[in-house]
């Protein structure tokens, strides 16, 4: 028994000594918050680092500058506390600036994106207008739900209003589930994301509602910083630009297979 | 992605999940007892102190109660925490609200305690010190072992709720892999995790029972 409480008290010191000492000194680190659930912009890769395109973005500038690049990933519901505490410098994760301009201080938009419509593919669905009394989900606090519901968009709220039912889930991982089970007739979702989901699942099941009309609302994504901190913004968006004009930018699009959508420096 | 590769990754989480059950029933098993003092002290305000704690604790959310620990520092008092301050955060805001659960579950097997043997051992010349680790306490620790237990399996399921600060632990780590290899395999693995860690518990907990049958 004695022993038993002996070993126990050893594995928690041990564990206590593992995690006290994550963090090395260096003279500035750049954290990085950002939702790991969410490829191809932050996600984690096959042996278990955190990869994606906007964090390639943040390990270059970070590198430019001499920064240490922090990359914690957060609960997205707790984003803005995260800011705010000043326990992460930014939030830098296919991060929608639309409708929360005044919200936080931004660089400049780098990537165009849309929000489209996922179905199965062999429920013959064309349009967007299909979808009346179907059943759709979408992600909780995404801009997917946000583009649905803009009060402003008449278009969007008869849409919205035209379907049975509009789910939201936590992650789009589990709503593609219940696609794929035939609980739900369509996802909303980033067409970023879209095309990730569409291309690691299997082939030909999935497809994306084709053509412009059908694209629910076109926004961008830029880096977010605390509201105020032009400071740091400042130097961010100045990197990223020289990036953007000595070509480091286009190659890390390339690599994530982002060229179509990216728009900085454009 | 190999399902080996998927177990070690995982295995780095549970890691974390071990963590913080350990450290949590390290601390709230004790915290737990002076609560239960507390809760049946002679004195009135210690007594309507530990019952407000033991209601509070008890009545909101695990998952908010984490929130708070972390983030009350800087919105309430304007400090800036550094991000080493994340699983601290976590094991107070599970040790506080797994003692209050204690306590009500060590206050039931010390009141269930006939009076009758207070009085023999008052009789016997025992003190009140004495009286209690002596002849109360051995037989609370066996009567509130199965209560425990249950507390301590619901625990280690609990710990998923770390990632509210963004502690990443294995559930967590299950839902990434998940996401990024658009599969649910993950989450059945992080399943068989979870039981295999609660045979262990449980086994050890049937172990402790055997150890503590006396007085039969």
């Amino acid at each position: 028994m004695k022993r038993v409480l002996v070993a126990l008290l050893a594995i928690s010191m041990a564990a206590g000594v593992l995690t006290g000492c994550g963090s090395k000194g260096s003279d500035k680190t750049f954290t990085v918050g950002f939702d790991a659930e969410f490829p191809p912009y932050g996600y984690r890769d096959d042996n278990g680092e955190y990869v994606g395109f906007d964090l390639d973005l943040a390990a270059e500038v970070c590198k430019r500058q001499g920064w240490e690049l922090v990359k914690q990933p957060i609960d997205w519901d707790a984003k803005d506390m995260e800011l705010s505490s000043g326990a992460i410098d930014c939030i830098w994760n296919g991060f929608t600036m639309n409708g929360r301009e005044d919200a936080y201080t931004w660089t400049e938009p780098y990537v165009d994106n849309s929000q489209v419509f996922v179905v199965a593919a062999a429920s013959g669905v064309q349009n967007k207008e299909e979808l009346a009394g179907k059943v759709v989900a979408v992600q909780k606090d995404s801009s997917a739900l946000a583009a649905l519901n803009d009060e402003e968009n008449s278009d969007n709220i008869a849409l919205r209003d035209s379907f049975a039912q509009l789910i939201e889930y936590a992650d789009y991982n589990t709503a593609f589930m219940d696609l794929e089970q035939g609980a739900v007739d369509a996802v909303a979702i980033d067409i970023g994301v879209a095309q990730y989901q569409i291309a690691q699942r299997e082939a030909g099941k999935f497809v994306m509602l084709q053509g412009e009309d059908n694209k629910l609302a076109v926004e961008q994504y830029a880096v977010g910083f605390l509201k105020g901190n032009d400071e740091l913004r400042d130097t961010v968006q100045k990197t990223l630009d020289e990036m953007a004009a000595d070509g480091t930018f286009t190659q890390i699009a390339e690599k994530w297979g982002l060229t179509d959508s990216v728009c900085l420096g454009k | 992605m190999s399902l080996l590769t998927m177990s070690a990754q995982l295995a780095e989480g549970f890691l974390i999940t071990v963590e913080i059950f350990v450290l949590t029933l390290l601390f709230s098993l004790p915290l737990g007892l002076i609560v239960a003092f507390g809760r049946m002290s002679g004195c009135k305000v210690i007594r309507i102190i530990s019952k407000i704690y033991i209601s509070i604790m008890r009545g909101t959310p695990l998952m908010l109660q984490i929130i708070v620990v972390y983030f009350a520092p800087f919105y309430v008092f304007r400090m800036h925490v550094g991000t080493g301050y994340r699983f601290p955060a976590v094991i107070v805001a599970f040790v506080i609200n797994y003692a209050a659960y204690f306590a009500e579950i060590y206050r039931a097997g010390i009141e269930s305690i006939p009076v009758g043997q207070y009085e023999a051992a008052q009789v016997l010349g025992y003190s009140k010190a004495q009286t209690f680790v002596k002849i109360i306490l051995p037989q609370v620790v066996k009567r509130v072992l199965p209560p425990v237990t249950n507390e301590t399996i619901t625990l280690v399921k609990d710990t998923s709720m770390a990632f509210t600060i963004s502690i990443a632990e294995m559930f967590t780590v299950a839902k990434q892999i998940g996401a990024a290899q658009t599969s649910v395999v993950p989450l059945l693995a992080a399943g068989v995790f979870y039981y295999i860690f609660n045979l262990v518990v449980a086994s050890f907990m049937e172990y402790l029972e055997k150890k503590t049958s006396y007085y039969r």
